[in-house]
Parts: C-alpha cells; structure tokens; sequence
C-alpha cells in the first residue's frame, strides 16, 4: 500500500516539477510571503485576496499556486509578528511574545532565521506525514456514511467555536452567524429558494471569499483606522550578523522537532486547527528548557517551537481538507472554497478522480518549502522592507485590493455591496471580541452538513435516532460534547472559587 | 466605571441582533408555503434550527449583559469620524465603480481612505491611488482576462472623443 502511495507521490513530483508548474509554485510562495507579511494580513485573508489571480488557470496549475500562496503567507505571518507584535491571525500570537521580545533585544535576525528553518523542517516532515497519512484518512472515510460525516461536521464546528475566544456565546453567535449566511441561496434537494430578498444575485449563495475579505480585510480596516490614532507600532530593523550562532542551533533543532510533533498530529484531526499546538508547544518548551525565566523575554526556544508547530498543523489541516474534504480552519475553509470554484469537491473521490490534482498539489509542497527556505533566509531584509510601508497607503490599497476581488468573483456590484455591509459587521464584531474563524468555517461547511443531515435521515425515514445509535457518529457527537462542556464547568468553577475567594476577603475586612 | 457601562451596551447590542437575526429567519422559515416535493426532510428544517440557536444564544447574551456577569472587559475607544469616512468612501463605490470605472472610482476610494489614516500628501496619495488601479486594470483586464469596470461614463467619453477625431 506504502508502495502505491509512493508511486502515487512520485507521479505527483512529474506533475509539479514541470517548468510551467514550477514557475506558478515559484509565484505562489513569492506572493504569499509578500502578501503574509504585510501587517494586518493573516493567512486567509492571502489566500482569499490572492484566489481572483488564479481564474482563467486550469485546476492543478492553480492549485499549485495555492499550496505555494497558503505555505508561503505561513512565513511571511511568522516575520510580522517578530518585528512588528501584530500577529496577523491567533496561531501566531505565540510566536509575537518572544519573537517581538528577540527583536526588541536586538536579535530580529535570529528569531527569524529559527523560525524560518524551523518552519522548513516541521512543514517538509509534516508534509511527509501528510503524504502517508491522507491515503489512511481516504480509507476511513470510505466507512463513512452520511450520519457520520454529519457527526464529524458537527465536531469541526464545536472545536472552532469552543476553543477560540473566550466567551462560548460569542464564539456560537459567530458560528450561527456563519450558518445563516450559509442558507441563502437555492436549496440543493428541493430547488427552493431561501433567504434571497428577491434578490437573483443571491440564488447562488454568498461566496466564503466575500465573507472572509469583508471580515478580515474590510472588518479589520475600518477597526484599524477607529483606533490607529491610539496606537504606536515599533518596527524593529534588522542589525548586525543574520547568522544563528552555534547556541542559537543547539537551542532551536529540539523544539522545532517537538513542536512538529504536537503540530501535525493536532493540525490533522478533524478538529484541529493550529491554535492547540502552538500554545501546547510553547508551554513544553518552557517547562523543558533549563532557563524558562528567559521565557516571555526572549527565549529562541519559545520562537522556535511554536513556529515549527504553527507550520506542521498547517500541513496537517491539509489531510482533513483533502481526505474528507473537511476544513478545520478559515484559511482551510478559503481553500475549500477555491476548490468549489473549480467544481472540485474535496474528499475521498477526490483521491481516484483526480490524482494529478493531489499528488501534485502534494508534491509541490515539499517544492515550495525548499524555495521558501531559500527566499526568506537571504531574503529576510527584503520582506522586512515591506513592513515599511506607511499604514494610510497600506489599509487604503487592502480597501481597493478588497473591492477589486470581490467584483472580479462574478463581475456584479451586489458582491461589493455584501462586501461592504459584511465588512461592517466584521467591525463591530472586531469591537465586541467576537472570533471570525467560527463564522468563516460556519459558512462554508454549514451547506455541506445539511446536506448530509437531509441524505442521513432521508434513509433513517426520518427517525433521527440515528445519529445516536451509529458507534462512529455516537462518540462524535460525544466528543464534541465533552469540549463544549468540559471547558464552560471548569469556567464556571473557576469564577465560584473567584467570587467565593472575594467574599472570603470581604468578611475577614 | 464608563468602560464597563459601554461594554455592557454591546454585549446587548450582539444579543439583540442574534435574537433579530433568529427571529427573522424562523419568521420566514414558518411563513413559506412547503413545497410539494416529496422529501422526508424540507427545506426548512435546517434554518429552523439555526433560528432556535440564534434565539437561544442571543437570550444567554442580553442574560449575560443584564446580570453583568462578565469580568471587566476592555471596551476600545474608537474614532468613529475616520470609521465613517472610510465606510462612506467604501460605499461610495456602489454607486461609482460602473459609472466611473475602476480607475476613477478606484483612485477616489484610496485617497479618501489615505486622509482618514492621517496621511496629509493628498496629491501623492492621489497618483498612487491612480499607478495602483490603472495597474491592476491593465493586469486583470489584458493579462487575465477578467473585467474591472471600464465605466460607463468613461465608455461614453472614449466614444465621444473618437468619434470626433
């Protein structure tokens, strides 16, 4: 079987390694890395901006491009919050608390270099996990039918919504946000249409990359300009040797081999994401480093770590994504969505119907990890250069980038105005600390488990027992159970021992 | 004292339009005709249950801001004049990209945001506004075969103007 998935992978390397397909791998990572790294500008927010510019290719071209555009914004992420400490999405908070502590001592250089190798090494062996690991995920997925696949749906969407943020309702109001946006348009089994406002333009449903640049670029705009006027950012330049020392190596290879360890296990299950992984890599670190006082401070450990785990769980996300065709998070979802636009459905039809199209989706990540090696380790100072950029031109050109991708979708208007309305609600959201990433997902997968709920009751007759009394879809649901409830007891304990700790100092007073 | 006081406004305000958005959809879902096809599961079903969630968590929101349950959170302060202006800048576009095109409306667009992020070198502002759409346009328009706006006054203009030559 391992032979067939090698033969299959070695098909996928004549795919990608064709001039044409590497020149469009090149271009990905290039641009990702330039578009990752500008402030303000996570991962899927690159990947949704950048989708217009692979129109007009043919599929496994375009995909190719992607994986480059989705590793590539994974690096240029890490650069931003070393020098700036603006994470641009929360898998790279980790990163921002010792990497900005780094080039605050005047280390940028290092810190960049560790994450940049790091990252090299945990996305080359995850993507080597994901080359072995997908084909498995297929053959489970095989056993599937729909009422476990709406249990598994059901468990991506409670992990994104119970484990971002710290309000549960926030996190729900988002999801549920996202589902209902998800309805709009006609009803797959019955031709109804729902939710359209008589509007024709909206029989086709609202497109994830509206939602996701209207959220992240247009949402975080105009959140950014209510409060630029209170804020300072201190940009770090780079000086003095680029270079890791000999310690700088000796302290990095473990965490960068542990933290991809906890990253693409964590990144592959179908409800993971990379927020888990990052943190749990940071706090090994810590408690297995001999100077866990540097922590917080500047430890190259607590860069090095978290950064190879951030980039194993992207690749890791990747398995779900293709195997079940389950996206566990926003920039996942985007690429699902750039997947429909093909009429591509990811899953494990995907794997027969179209293995040029994986392998060499496959094949061209571990291409595009070598080049981004080589493009960010001399090229460091260039990217830097971009961080330069005055912020007016800066959130002016994501505003016009913004506008440009949402016309380009469908060449209609009413997209710029969802755009428009959707980015205001991404501001009030932004205000009120409610996460984006349940909605995103909410909406893309919210049409795909409906779908399956119809199709497991439709042969249940109706009787929705069924989610319970199937072994599989019963311990989904279980799970996804246990991480809505277990964290909201412990919460909810947490704040008693507080008030009663409070009431115990009031009475001694 | 006033931070929580206005935190405690926008936690009612989440909570309202959950509760709106649950209501509107269970409204609409309830007064469709079922359609005749014959299907175990209508298309209502769905929507139903999202409204009953909406309405649920919107409940535990205004619950949440009227017991005032929540540890102190930070409510930003805002410049709300710069937020208007973008946004108006930004829906300004509905109106203008067709009719002015891409270029034109384009350019506008990023001028306007650039003054409300502080910048005072409007004119700067203008011709960068203007090298970035007319770049992306002849990108999108000639190299990958999608439409930016031309605009219809423009289309009107260019005709004018070669019909007089």
């Amino acid at each position: 079987m391992n032979m067939d998935t090698l033969a299959a992978l070695f098909h996928g390397f004549a795919v990608a390694a064709t001039p044409y397909n590497l020149f469009w791998s090149l271009v990905g990572v290039t641009l990702g890395t330039a578009i990752g790294v500008l402030p303000g500008i996570g991962p899927a927010l690159t990947v949704a901006l950048l989708l217009p510019v692979t129109y007009g290719m043919e599929p496994t071209s375009a995909f190719i491009m992607f994986a480059g555009i989705y590793y590539g914004a994974m690096y240029g992420g890490s650069t931003t919050s070393i020098l700036l400490n603006t994470p641009g999405e929360s898998a790279s908070i980790v990163t921002a608390l010792d990497g900005h502590a780094m080039a605050r001592k005047g280390r940028g250089a290092q810190a960049l270099a560790t994450a940049a190798i790091g990252s090299f090494v945990a996305g080359t062996i995850a993507t080597i996990a994901l080359t072995f690991v997908a084909p498995l995920m297929v053959k489970i997925a095989l056993l599937f039918g729909p009422t476990e696949y709406f249990a598994l749906m059901v468990l991506a969407l409670t992990t994104v919504t119970a484990v971002l943020g710290d309000s549960l309702s926030r996190g729900l109001a988002s999801l549920l946000f996202g589902l209902a946006l998800g309805l709009v348009g006609i009803d797959l089994q019955t031709g109804q249409a729902r939710f359209t406002l008589g509007i024709s333009e909206l029989l086709d449903g609202i497109d994830v990359v509206v939602v996701a640049v209207g959220l992240f670029a247009v949402g975080e705009t105009l959140f950014t300009v209510a409060r630029h006027c209170f804020e300072t950012e201190e940009l770090y330049q780079l000086k003095g040797s680029k270079w890791l020392s000999r310690e700088d190596w000796r302290r990095s290879w473990k965490p960068w081999l542990r933290g991809t360890a906890l990253g693409f296990p964590i990144g592959a299950l179908p409800a993971g994401g990379s927020e888990i992984p990052t943190f749990l890599s940071y706090l090994t670190e810590k408690r297995l480093s001999k100077h866990p006082e540097e922590f917080g401070h500047g430890a190259i450990e607590a860069v090095a770590g978290p950064e190879a785990a951030n980039n194993a769980s992207a690749a890791g996300v990747l398995a779900p994504l293709l195997a079940l065709g389950l996206p566990t998070s926003a920039t996942a979802a985007i690429m699902l969505a750039a997947f429909q636009q093909y009429g591509i459905q990811p899953g494990p039809l995907l794997f027969d119907n179209n293995p040029e199209l994986v392998w060499g989706l496959i094949a061209s990540l571990y291409i595009g990890n070598v080049m981004l090696l080589l493009l960010n380790l001399p090229l460091a100072g260039v990217w830097v250069k971009l961080l330069a950029i005055p912020r007016p031109w800066l959130y002016s050109g994501i505003l016009l980038f913004a506008t440009m991708g949402a016309y380009t979708l469908n060449n209609n208007i009413v997209d710029v105005a969802l755009l428009w309305i959707i980015g205001v609600i991404g501001f009030g959201m932004r205000v009120l600390n409610v996460p984006v990433a349940p909605c995103i997902v909410g909406l893309i997968l919210g049409p795909l488990a409906e779908q399956q709920f119809r199709r497991a009751l439709t042969i249940s007759q109706g009787d929705a027992s069924v989610f319970f009394t199937h072994p599989i879809s019963l311990a989904l649901i279980v799970i996804a159970l246990t991480l809505v409830l277990v964290p909201t007891v412990l919460r909810w304990r947490a704040a008693r021992q507080a008030s009663e700790a409070a009431n115990q100092a009031a009475n001694q007073v | 004292m006033l931070k929580s006081a206005n935190f405690r406004i926008g936690e009612t305000i989440l909570g309202l339009a959950s509760l709106g958005l649950g209501l509107f959809i269970g409204v609409e879902t309830w007064s469709t005709p079922p359609i005749a096809a014959q299907t175990v599961i209508g298309p209502g079903l769905f929507p139903a249950l999202i409204a009953t969630g909406l309405i649920l968590v919107g409940l535990q929101l205004l619950c949440e801001a009227y017991l005032h349950r929540l540890q102190a959170e930070e409510f930003p302060e805002l410049d709300w004049k710069a937020v208007i202006l973008v946004a108006a800048a930004f829906a300004s576009q509905l109106v203008l990209l067709e009719r002015l095109g891409w270029i034109v409306s384009g350019t506008f667009l990023f001028a306007v945001s650039a003054m409300a992020f502080g910048s005072r070198t409007h004119l700067r502002n203008l011709l960068i506004g203007l090298l970035l759409t007319a770049l992306t346009y002849l990108v999108f328009d000639y190299g990958l075969d999608l439409d930016l706006p031309t605009g219809s006054y423009v289309e009107d203009l260019i005709d004018l103007a070669g019909g007089s030559v």
